[in-house]
Formats: structure tokens, sequence, C-alpha cells
């Protein structure tokens, strides 16, 4: 006898949920909306209450929580589920996370968690274990079943990224980590509570198991009281609707909004394949060294995809050709992938009533088996598999908006790129007290790209987090006590130029601060000195490189003290270098992942990211809009002629006569120094048969070339013998 | 906004399409629920209007280019300055003039913060030009060797059979096949 309807198993009803949908080609085989057409007013007023009541949850419980990332960053989420684990309605926040879901009760199910550990009345579960659904052990999942008169209705679950995972670098987000044992703390689905509460043991595992027990345990604690709230007013919902409605409601939603996903990429996109690309880099060579050998190299990694927008209106994601899985922190599993795709998703076209599964009906993925992303290492190191599955995000940004600008829905394009920073820290003050934490900050509030009519708002997005905002400086302060902003600012010129250019990138700049006996900092800079993307669009620039720049032994205080003003981004800190005013012993830029810095006071540490592409040919740009950038000191003299071809005057007026002229020279530059593609292709075909290239390129198209799609594009391309081979890793 | 039946009309079209419309007003058009069923009809007259030529747009595919019915029976790349690119099953890029950016000093010219620049160790900045107008399509920031990306290849019959229910006059299977490797065998043969 199952806890599901009419005594059917967990296992058998999500079986079936997968039967139907395969024979009917509709979420549940639902052919017919029955509630939704008699009564369309009390179908919207029933969706709406289960809305209402996760934000309500979300709203209350986050007030429990010390994690800067949840109190003001939106870092998290709480869902209702059906019993078969499609997320009907959420609030507002992480809501990639509704496509987990179903993994997570998926896996519980397989995992018979019905016969044991059992599944009853006020059971508390836990899970932050990529491979049963959570997307890195980062975010860690807290849900809890519903059950009407005996029956299992329901799951109310509550997520959100915690501050320091305990592994071996400080922080939510490292950067290195050979395999699952480094990661951290990783727990696969356990029940941890009961009777609506958590067990004392499990506060015991977050005390001695992560460096920011404090955060940790309210978050536990704010996870399970959000998932108790709602678990209340959900049963207050079905008490009013009805049982059978409850049931019936929660599948029509589903099927509704699969129908209006379809219908809206039909009507404002163009089938077809689509092509996208982003590079990224994991690079560990020097430093692990002989404890992991197999560690101890570098990856270029090759995030290659490509949408095919197939004319039943559904979407097929192929990653076809993507980097192996390696003994590294970025692997990652399908709903990782799922999960953080979908913020390039909803705001493209998968906006409806609420954010549920219904994403998942209409969207399929090939992720070959001993990628990075379909790792057949049990053991694989997943801490940071989001870092590179971001970059995919973009994908879905810009291949629609190439479709949707192809059909005459100009309005709807929202091209972006794949950018971010990030931080952790941990340290001991000087009493003694140790403390560690990270700081997302560069992951929110960035630019948008440029479009085909205007140019990439500046800091007004968000696509990899739901939380346009920065969150507030003086709480990261507080958290992270040795961390004095002295600058956060958009940083004039770092933008992908264009006919629409990007928007600005931002940037921080801070002082280390009285940081007692230690304090290490590990930072990263997610587009590894490869471009934001690596396909302009329509002739613009892509992004810029993120950057992270440390400088030890400065004369910061003294500045302070002294002077009047001091310098607030990285650009900055170069200019007061060269004109002597700043002093440093040593200076660091890293155009990616950072090794663990140690950290001294009156150190200076800067970051900035979010250097979004342009759209169209910068020598078209409307000179009225260089004369903008100008007076708000966007763009500098000297890149509105260098690459904009625009000569300004004095005044802040373009010479007209001028520019004109020398747009005309740049056009014939154009001509002088490019040649034929054929005669290019032949040129480069030399270079590939010569191989010659750097040996992390090398290694890349070696690993690459293991799959059969990028292989017939490479050597097609190239009109390569049969017996071209490139020597992989360590073959040579 | 409601969609009244007239939804979009054709003047702020084309403003949009010349990126003047008004940012308020873009606003008012991305809020239209539903959508003018006859955007594409509607897009295709404008830019048919804007064009030198007279060759029939079947697709616009980027700022400068379009798919063209050529003499009833082709279907090519064309760009708005009248040059032609071949057929649309071959990468366009591959009909162009191409500029390379591989040292500091190149890229240095298109982004002039340095400490963004990329590692041309490991990448090179590629730009695809118009051959008529010199017109700068499309950049690529690729590995040395990569194939040039394909961006786009639209599936043309089933666009304008299934989603416009009006189906081009030469329909056939073979115009969703990608050629490109063709062309670049033709080129192998004079090595």
């Amino acid at each position: 006898m199952g806890i599901c309807i009419q005594g059917s198993t967990l296992k058998e009803i999500v079986a079936e949920r997968e039967r139907l949908f395969a024979e009917t080609g509709c979420a549940y085989g639902l052919k017919k909306l029955e509630l939704v057409e008699k009564d369309p007013a009390k179908f919207m007023r029933f969706q709406m209450r289960l809305v209402a009541s996760c934000i309500n949850s979300r709203e209350s419980a986050k007030l429990i929580s010390a994690n800067p990332m949840s109190m003001v960053q939106g870092e998290l989420l709480f869902m209702l589920a059906n019993a078969e684990g499609d997320v009907i309605s959420a609030s507002y926040g992480l809501a990639g996370h509704i496509q987990c879901m179903p993994f997570i009760i998926k896996n519980i199910a397989e995992l018979d968690f019905e016969d044991n550990p059992g599944i009853e009345k006020g059971d508390i579960f836990s899970c932050n274990d990529p491979m049963y659904g959570p997307p890195h052990n980062a975010d860690c999942y807290t849900w809890m079943p519903v059950f009407y008169e005996g029956e299992l209705v329901s799951w109310t679950v509550g997520l959100n990224h915690i501050v320091d995972v305990g592994g071996i670098q400080p922080g939510g987000l490292g950067v290195v980590s050979p395999n699952i044992f480094t990661d951290g703390f990783t727990y696969p689905p356990t029940k941890t509570g009961a009777n609506f509460k958590q067990h004392k043991w499990w506060e015991l595992h977050w005390k001695r198991r992560t460096r920011t027990e404090m955060f940790n345990v309210l978050d536990d604690k704010m996870r399970a009281a959000g998932i108790t709230s709602l678990h209340d007013r959900i049963l207050e919902i079905i008490d009013e609707f009805g049982v059978d409605y409850y049931r019936q409601g929660m599948k029509e939603i589903i099927e509704r909004e699969r129908r209006i996903l379809v219908e809206r990429i039909k009507s404002q996109a163009v089938p077809g394949k689509y092509r996208y690309l982003q590079l990224s880099a994991v690079n560990y060579k020097g430093t692990l060294g002989k404890l992991w050998p197999n560690s101890n190299r570098n990856w270029l990694i090759h995030k290659t995809g490509e949408l095919n927008i197939r004319p039943d209106g559904t979407l097929l994601t192929d990653l076809e050709g993507l980097t192996s899985e390696g003994e590294f922190h970025a692997n990652a599993y399908e709903p990782a992938v799922r999960m953080l795709t979908s913020l390039g998703m909803w705001p493209m076209f998968a906006y409806t009533e609420t954010i549920n599964s219904s994403l998942l009906y209409m969207t399929d993925w090939n992720i070959p088996p001993g990628s990075m992303f379909n790792p057949q290492n049990p053991y694989a190191g997943t801490v940071m598999g989001l870092g590179v599955i971001a970059g995919y995000i973009f994908l879905f940004h810009n291949c629609l908006s190439q479709a949707f600008f192809s059909r005459g829905f100009l309005e709807e394009t929202f091209p972006a790129d794949g950018t971010a920073g990030g931080y952790g820290a941990a340290g001991t003050l000087e009493d003694g007290f140790q403390w560690a934490g990270g700081d997302m900050s560069l992951i929110t509030c960035q630019s948008q790209a440029g479009n085909p009519f205007h140019d990439g708002f500046d800091s007004s997005v968000c696509s990899p987090n739901p939380a346009s905002d920065i969150g507030e400086t003086e709480v990261v302060e507080f958290l992270l006590p040795t961390q004095v902003h002295l600058g956060k600012k958009l940083i004039p010129d770092y933008c992908g130029h264009g006919k629409f250019r990007g928007g600005l990138g931002i940037g921080t700049l801070q002082m280390v601060n009285k940081p007692g006996r230690s304090l290490i900092l590990n930072a990263f800079a997610a587009t590894d000195s490869m471009g934001a993307c690596a396909m302009g669009r329509n002739g613009g620039y892509p992004g810029a490189n993120d950057i992270v720049v440390f400088v030890n032994d400065t004369n910061i205080r003294e500045i302070i003290e002294k002077e009047s003003d001091y310098p607030r981004d990285f650009v900055e800190i170069r200019e007061w270098m060269e004109e002597g005013k700043l002093t440093a012993g040593d200076v660091q830029i890293y155009k990616g992942p950072t090794p663990s810095i140690p950290c001294r006071d009156g150190d200076l540490f800067a970051i900035a990211a979010g250097s979004k592409g342009g759209w169209g040919d910068a020598l078209e740009r409307k000179y009225e809009l260089i004369e903008n950038d100008i007076e708000l000191d966007w763009i500098t003299r000297e890149t509105s002629k260098t690459v904009y071809g625009v000569i300004v005057n004095d005044e802040g007026k373009v010479d007209k006569d001028a520019s004109d002229q020398l747009r005309k020279e740049m056009f014939e530059k154009r001509l002088e120094r490019s040649m034929d593609a054929k005669d290019w292709w032949k040129q480069e075909r030399d270079k590939v048969l010569e191989k010659g290239w750097h040996e992390d390129v090398k290694n890349m198209y070696a690993d690459c070339l293991k799959y059969n799609k990028f292989k017939n594009e490479f050597f097609g391309m190239w009109q390569l013998p049969d017996d071209y081979r490139i020597p992989g890793y360590k073959e040579e | 906004m409601k969609n009244n039946g007239d939804g979009f009309n054709k003047d702020n079209f084309k403003r949009l399409v010349d990126g003047e419309l008004p940012w308020e007003e873009v606003k008012k058009v991305i809020r239209m629920d539903p959508k003018d069923a006859n955007r594409f009809e509607k897009y295709i007259e404008i830019l048919q209007e804007k064009v030198t030529w007279d060759d029939r747009i079947l697709l616009r595919i980027s700022d400068h280019l379009y798919i063209v019915l050529k003499d009833d029976d082709n279907r090519i790349v064309k760009c708005d300055c009248g040059y032609e690119l071949g057929d649309y099953r071959v990468n366009w890029k591959l009909n162009c003039r191409v500029y390379v950016r591989d040292t500091d000093e190149a890229i240095a010219e298109v982004i002039t913060v340095p400490e963004a620049r990329h590692n041309t160790e490991l990448v090179e900045m590629r730009e695809f030009y118009c051959p008529g107008c010199l017109a700068l399509l499309g950049v690529e920031v690729v590995p040395q060797g990569y194939p040039p990306i394909f961006e786009m290849f639209p599936d043309l019959d089933s666009f304008y059979r299934e989603w416009l229910n009006d189906p081009l006059p030469d329909e056939n299977p073979e115009w969703f096949e990608d050629k490109t490797i063709e062309q670049t065998a033709k080129w192998a043969k004079e090595v």
C-alpha cells in the first residue's frame, strides 16, 4: 500500500507521469483543460493563492536567515510541488531551481524512500548532492510532504545558497576541487527531521563540517520554517477548493503553460539551428602539485552548443562537443544544466502566470555521457559546475534574440554575455574569532548587451540571479569585517562596442582592514581572458574580460589620511600608480580564478565584471550617441576615435567632417588589411595541419575531437586527411 | 497594451527597425498582448522597401544580411549593399573578407581597457567584412584553428509551411542541409 492516491506508490505515480507524457505529448495526458475552461476566474484565483502562499513563506522565513545572499541578494526560493515532483508554483527568488525538484523526487522514489526511511506527515528531508538533483552543494534543499486525508498530495520546498560549504577553499563558489571529497559538505537525500522539526544531530553537521556555522544553522532553520508555514497554507487551500480540484488544478497549470510556451516560440521565432560558443578555462597547473597528479594541468573549456528550434515549437539543445569530465571542480549533472540555463529561458519566452515545471515538457537536451555535464565518475567534483553552465544561460539569450530579430520581434531581443566575478574569504581576527564568507555582488547588477535598437542599459539586470540589486554594501561589510569598500562604480570604455554598445561593466575596490591573524581571499573572473562570448552579434564586439587585481604593500592608508580622494577601481589603481601616487610591493592581475591569496592590512583588492557586448558595426554608431557617451564619461575621447572613428572637440561635440573622413579611412583600412576568405582558409588550414598551437588549445581539440559532431565539423571545415590526429594530454 | 487588431503600426515599426523608436514606445510594444499576428509580413514589407534591389526577401539574418529568393529557384545570402554571398546553406563567413586580430596591439584597437584584453596565446579575434561595402558583419573570439561558426541556419520550408501557412514555391528537403563542407571541399582541390 503506497502513500499516494488510492494506495499508489511514489514510484508508480512518477512513472505514470512520464508514461502519459511520452504517449500523448501532453503533461499528464491532458488533452482538455476542464477546470480552466469551466471557470477561468476560479482557476486564476486558485493559481494565485498558490503563488501568494509561496511568496508569503519566503518573505517570512528569510528574516530568520543571517546570510546576506538570502537577505539582500535574493538567493533563495520556496516552491510547491505536486506529489509527482512537478513544481506548480514558486515564490520569486532563485527561479531556476524549479527545474531540479522533479529530479529530486524521482530519485527518492527510485531509492524507495517510501519504504525506508519512510515518508510521513511532518518529516523533513534535505539534500545538496548534485548527483540527486541539486545543482551544487552550496544550494541546499529542504522539503516536506503534504498529506491530505492520509494521501500524499504535495511537497513544500525551501532552498537557498549558503555562504560556506566546507570545501578546501572558503565560500560556496570554490574554484579548486579535484573531486567530491574536496567539494565540501555534500549530503545525498536524507531524512533530517520529524514532527515538523529538524533533528538536533543535523545542526551538529553544519557546525562541524562548514566554516560558517551560524549562517548555515540559521539558513537551515529558515528553510524548515518556510516549508512548514507553506505546508499549513496549502492545507487551507485544499480545504477551500477541495482535494480533487487541487490535484487536477496542479496538473492543468503545467499543461496549460506548456502550451503557452510552445505557442510563444512558434509565433515569435524561426525554426532552425542556432550555434553558440563560449570558452573558459580551468587552470590547475602548478597549483595542486603532486597531491592530485591528474589535476595538475590546465583545461580550455569548450562550451559549444546548438539550439534546435523544432517545427513543433519545442527546443532541443545539443551539447555534443562539450569538454569531457575532469578531475576538477566544474563537472555537473543534467538537473544543474536545466536549472541554471532556465534563467536564460524565463526572460526570453518562458514567462507565464507562475514559474513552474512546464519548461521540462518542451525542452530536450543532448548531453553526451563522459562530457563534463554527464560525468561517469561518481566522485566527480561539482562544487562550481554552475560557473561553467552559466555560459549556457546566454545560449538562450543570444540564439533566441537572433530568432526573434529575424521574425521581426525586435523588442523581444535580449542578448547577453556570460560575465561574473566573486570571491570567498576566510580568516582569523586578532582576538582569535574565526570567520568565513563570500560575496557574489558582481554576479548581480549587470549591464545589458546592446540590441538591434538601443544600447544596453547599465547595471540593470541579472540573468544568473533574480535580484538585479547588488545588495547593500553595508551588509556585506558587516558580514565580511575585513573588506572596506573604497569604490563601486561603472568603468568607462569597459564594454563591447558596436552600433549599439553594451552596457558598462561594474567594478569594486576594497581595502583590507585589520585582518588580524590571517586572511585568505580567493576570487574568480568568469571570462578567463577569452572574452564574454566567442561570438559578437551582427558585427558588434563581445563583452570584454572580467578582472581581478590584488595590490600588496600599499601606501593606501597614507593616501586616505592625506589626500581628499583615492582610487576607486582597477583602472584608477593603474593611473594612480603611473602617476606615482600609489605605491605597491606587488600587483597581481588575474583574468580567471585566483589561487588562495594571503592578505595583509592595507592591501587592495579590485574586481570587475559585467562588460557586455555590442550589436552591429561600431562604425555605424550615430554621432549623437557618441556625444552622449562623452558627456556622461561612459566612453573616452580616445576610444571614440579608435573604435568608433569619431572625433570629438573640446566642447564635447562631434566634428562631423573630420569624423566622416576618419571613418572613410577606417573602411579603407579594412579593405587593405583583410583577405579573401578563401585565401584565409588556405592559410588557416596550413596552421591546422601544423598543429603549432598553445598546449591548452591542442588539448582542447584533442578532447573535443572524440565527439563525432565536432570531429565532422572540424575535419570537414579544414578538409583534413583521415589519419590527421591531435595528440591528447600527455600523449605526445 | 491590448492588441486592438492593428497592433503595432508600420511607422513605429520602421522607427524601431531604424533604432529610432523611443524606449517608452518600445515598452508599449513589449507589453502588447497578444502580439500582432502579421508582424513578419510587415517586417518583410519594411525591409523590402529599404533595400535597393528587388529579390524577394525570405528572411533577415543580420543587420545587413538577408536570405533572398534568386531567380525563382535559388536561395542566397545577400547584403543590403547588393553584394551576394552565395548559397544560404553555406556559412556566409566563407564568402567574406577576413581580418584576424591576433596580437595585443591589434586587439587594443577595439578593447581600449588594457586589463580587459584577451589572452592572444589562446584566442584570436576574427572580423568578417562584406566584400561589397566592408561593413563588419561578424566577430568571433576563438582559438586558432577553430572552424568559423555558422551562427544561424533556418529551416525555411518548415517556417513558411508550418508556421506561416504560406509554403514556398521551391520546397525541397535539401534546403535544410548544411553545404558548408562542400565549399571547403572545392577549395581543397585547389590546394
